[in-house]
């Protein structure tokens, strides 16, 4: 057979296989089952609440808060600077360029952290870095940073530190109440921030 | 999986040895295709012997379909292969430079390295010729510096700009291939040539 024939006969049928897959499939996941589950064994994903308060305090530039709930229950309340990707959507191609980037901290988080985990986990399997899930959620973000419980007197001094911490970061972002909270001057505004983040501070692991 | 320097699978040391393998393999088979006779590659010019376009554009689909499939396995990720910037006004000149020292001196850079390899005297001149080339514009390259950024592109592909998939776009390319082989063996034998 000349050689041209034989060529031809390889490499046209070879082109009409890789014409006819969907161009997505090229696409793929980049973590396996088992990477992806010492990583969520490890908590890895988790930054804890306390972290986000002083980076919000501190007006961080590369902390991004996600809400992953539903618009409706975005528009009743979200913390402040947060934008909405909500669950279902969480694919869309819209988000990708925030969900998968180097710049940005981003925290995910939802009412407990079942919701905003599930996110973690869609996008770490998809590849991307830089996106944590906020320890406990709203609702600890209320009871405990927004309206710290005061230890009790035999509590260890870390246990004070904590609580006066917690204290002065529920006075700067404007908590105390949960009405009170929503349109609060005081209020920081911890995003739109310039693209440069050298200082990329490391979640506080699972604890 | 893929591609193995930038994933860090393999060092950056790694990555210089194999390159060291892989180029003295392409230079054994550059020669052992005939590259390092400047008539033979001259020929494409006037279609006595079109080895150049059917070794060239065979290694192209051959990679094309190879990363392609490589890709649809989950083996390479496309997104993290390096692609030449494009930088349009100097892809042109430098086009136009190649070609008409391609044709002059008989040679293209690497199968003049092949020619010299086997003592080849115009090869190593060419290769003279080359540095010469390469210090001329380095030495002078503020005066072109404006003319060699212009109209910067990105990293433009054929099949994002049709607008078609990456898959098509290969099947188009390699129907044309086929399409340029059959013209080029009937040119060669419309313009034969003996002993060259």
């Amino acid at each position: 057979m000349k050689p041209l024939k034989l060529l031809a006969l390889i490499v046209i049928p070879l082109g009409i296989i890789i014409a006819a897959v969907p161009p997505d499939r090229v696409k793929h996941f980049r973590l396996t089952a088992d990477e992806l589950l010492q990583e969520a064994g490890a908590g890895v994903q988790f930054i804890s609440p306390d972290v986000v308060a002083d980076m919000l305090v501190q007006k961080d530039p590369s902390l991004r808060l996600i809400d992953v709930r539903t618009p409706e229950e975005f528009d009743a309340y979200h913390m402040d600077g947060a934008i909405n990707i909500p669950l279902s959507s969480l694919l869309s191609d819209e988000y990708t360029d925030i969900l998968n980037q180097e710049a940005y901290m981003n925290v995910l988080y939802s009412n407990g952290s079942v919701y905003a985990n599930q996110a973690w986990m869609i996008t770490r399997q998809l590849g991307y870095e830089n996106n944590f899930v906020l320890e406990g959620g709203l609702n600890y973000w209320f009871g405990n940073i927004l309206s710290p419980e005061a230890p009790s007197q035999t509590s260890p001094n870390e246990e004070f530190a904590k609580y006066d911490f917690r204290k002065s970061t529920a006075a700067a972002l404007g908590g105390g109440s949960i009405v009170a909270t929503e349109g609060s001057a005081t209020a920081v505004k911890a995003v739109k921030p310039p693209v440069t983040s050298k200082a990329k501070k490391k979640p506080a692991g699972g604890c | 999986m893929g591609p193995l320097a930038p994933n860090e699978i393999i060092s950056e040391n790694t990555n210089f040895l194999l390159a060291f393998f892989i180029g003295i393999a392409f230079g054994w088979v550059l020669e052992s295709s005939g590259f390092s006779s400047s008539r033979k590659l001259a020929g494409i010019f006037y279609g006595y012997d079109t080895v150049v376009l059917k070794v060239f554009f065979t290694g192209a689909i051959t990679a094309m379909l190879g990363l392609l499939f490589m890709s649809l396995f989950g083996w390479v990720d496309l997104d993290l292969v390096y692609v030449n910037p494009t930088y349009l006004t100097s892809a042109i000149i430098g086009g136009v430079v190649m070609g008409a020292g391609f044709i002059m001196g008989g040679f293209c850079p690497g199968t003049s390295f092949c020619g010299a390899a086997i003592g080849k005297i115009d090869a190593m001149v060419f290769i003279v010729g080359l540095f010469l080339g390469v210090y001329g514009f380095a030495f002078t390259y503020p005066l072109w510096e404006k003319m060699y950024m212009a109209k910067y592109l990105g990293e433009p592909r054929v099949s994002e700009k049709l607008g078609m998939s990456d898959g098509l776009f290969g099947l188009f390319l390699i129907i044309a291939a086929m399409g340029m082989f059959i013209v080029a063996e009937w040119a060669e034998k419309k313009w034969p040539r003996e002993e060259y």
